[in-house]
């Protein structure tokens, strides 16, 4: 069964997501955010991204991840791997 | 502080005196009488230890001295696939909700940690001269169990922090970070003498000057159901779901084998001079350290390794044989350890050894912490002036022919131990004490 997704969702989930791992304000989290500043270290970034895997069901590559500077990249990244494969997921802008 | 001239080799009036040539080992001022290199004594002031009679010295105390076993049903993970249901597992109510973040073996280091720096007080030292040697024998347990849970038998996915939270070094890096200690750090793992080569090296880090103190001691967390059902292919636990007390039967003839434990104890070692300096109160000398390698059998033991290592703790410890009062023995319960153990302590001590117990009756065998758990559970009851006892010691067995201070406490005034650890690989470590 495909569930539709909206970006608005992916985003929201994010944010609970990272402020799970991390005590951060809900307001820091703007799209144009570094995420470096707002405290979340490196070590930070690994345990979030496996959350998101978690959540998702997707797998995030290693280059993508690397990638991945703002929040916004973070929305973006999770945006496009949540529309392919077999994660039950289709996206809807 | 009870540390008297009578048993201390080296004056206090030549400990006092900063300018004095003290070498512990006389040998040295013999061949060179105008040596002016200076040998710090290493005196503990502070001890602290999570164990399966709980967090703390005072559980741990009243356990020994009531000889109460800690050892119990296992509660902390589902053990139907398990044959051996039984622990020293460390009672939940010590640790919960304490260190989240980090393995199960680091957080009892930790809580051990935290003990031991309380007691001891404020080091006045340099950050960078306080190490942490924590030992370990199996390391982030619970982790990695976890881990090929997940990666056999769920989604295959691992979590992040896997390996920093399973490394050996671990506790040993969290309780440096906790504490702000700077100087040398590392874990020390030599199986179930991991906790108690610790000390020695520590000892030896402080009498080298590397240090003024080091935090030393052992965690062990194996509680998993793939180390208990490895444990259970090897044929050496104690299996008595019925009766978990009685399972584990050191120096009996009906010994049937090892009980698992975990837990950490810590301890903080400085120079004698800076816990003099500081007022600090001492609650005894590491005074020697022996350590020694079968090479021989990975898991039979030899009497030989073990009788040289304490041997080799008597003479770095400048003491005699009679000078030992009580031996804290390895004594696991299985039946290869403990008549090997005891006729090594025969050949050391010949016809008048010193009465000898395993405290591990009572708490179980916490692998590379057992070390450090039994030392801190040895000086506590010394310094209280009795003796543990080792406890199920039913049937007398004449190849154990040696005085184990049977089923209950007794009343005794003690100047100096040895702690024996011997673990998987031959490898031996023991460590003489003198009681403050």
């Amino acid at each position: 069964m495909i569930r539709i997704v909206t970006r608005g969702e992916i985003e929201r989930t994010l944010i609970a997501l990272v402020r799970k791992e991390k005590e951060i304000d809900e307001e820091r989290l703007t799209p144009g955010a570094v995420l470096a500043e707002a405290g979340i270290d490196s070590l930070d970034s690994l345990t979030i991204l496996f959350a998101i895997e978690e959540q998702f069901g997707i797998s995030i590559p290693d280059d993508r991840a690397r990638a991945m500077k703002t929040f916004g990249d973070m929305v973006d990244l999770v945006s496009d791997l949540v529309g392919t494969g077999e994660t039950g997921l289709r996206i809807e802008d | 502080m009870r540390i008297t001239n009578e048993i201390l080799p080296v004056s206090q009036s030549s400990i006092l005196n900063p300018q004095s040539s003290i070498l512990p080992h006389s040998q040295s001022s013999i061949l060179n009488p105008q040596s002016s290199i200076h040998v710090p004594r290493v005196v503990i002031t502070g001890v602290g230890i999570v164990s399966p009679f709980g967090r703390g010295r005072a559980a741990a105390l009243d356990a020994l001295r009531e000889g109460r076993s800690g050892i119990r049903n296992i509660t902390s993970i589902d053990t139907s696939a398990l044959n051996c249901r039984i622990a020293g597992e460390v009672p939940a109510d010590a640790h919960e909700g304490l260190h989240r973040g980090h393995d199960r073996f680091t957080r009892f280091a930790l809580i051990a940690a935290e003990e031991a720096v309380a007691q001891a007080g404020e080091l006045g030292v340099e950050p960078e001269r306080v190490g942490v040697l924590i030992g370990t024998g199996l390391g982030g347990c619970e982790t990695l169990d976890g881990a090929y849970r997940r990666l056999y038998a769920e989604n295959g996915r691992i979590p992040p922090m896997s390996i920093p939270m399973s490394m050996y070094n671990a506790a040993s890096s969290a309780v440096s970070t906790k504490l702000g200690a700077k100087g040398l750090a590392y874990s020390v793992v030599s199986a179930c003498a991991s906790s108690a080569h610790a000390i020695g090296l520590a000892a030896q880090a402080i009498r080298a000057d590397q240090a003024d103190a080091v935090l030393a001691g052992g965690s062990d967390a194996p509680l998993t159901t793939g180390i208990i059902r490895a444990w259970e292919s090897m044929r050496v636990l104690a299996i008595d779901n019925e009766h978990p007390e009685a399972a584990c039967r050191p120096f009996s003839a009906d010994r049937k084998g090892l009980v698992l434990a975990e837990g950490a104890a810590v301890l903080v070692l400085e120079s004698l001079e800076n816990a003099q300096r500081r007022g600090a109160e001492i609650l005894g000398e590491i005074a020697g350290f022996g350590a020694t390698s079968d090479a021989g059998h990975v898991t039979d033991p030899s009497a030989d390794g073990a009788a040289r290592a304490m041997r080799l703790a008597l003479a770095d410890a400048r003491l005699e044989a009679g000078a030992i009062g009580y031996i804290n023995a390895h004594g696991t319960g299985t039946r290869a350890n403990d008549a090997t153990e005891s006729a090594a302590i025969r050949s050391v001590f010949g016809k008048d050894p010193p009465p000898v117990s395993s405290t591990k009756s009572m708490h179980g065998h916490a692998m590379g912490a057992s070390g450090a758990i039994e030392i801190v559970s040895s000086l506590l009851a010394l310094r209280e002036g009795f003796l543990p006892p080792t406890l199920n010691l039913d049937t007398p067995d004449p190849e154990c022919d040696l005085d184990y201070v049977p089923h209950t406490p007794r009343e005794a005034r003690v100047a100096a131990f040895l702690s024996n650890s011997f673990g998987f690989g031959g490898m031996n470590a023991v460590i003489a004490v003198r009681v403050g």
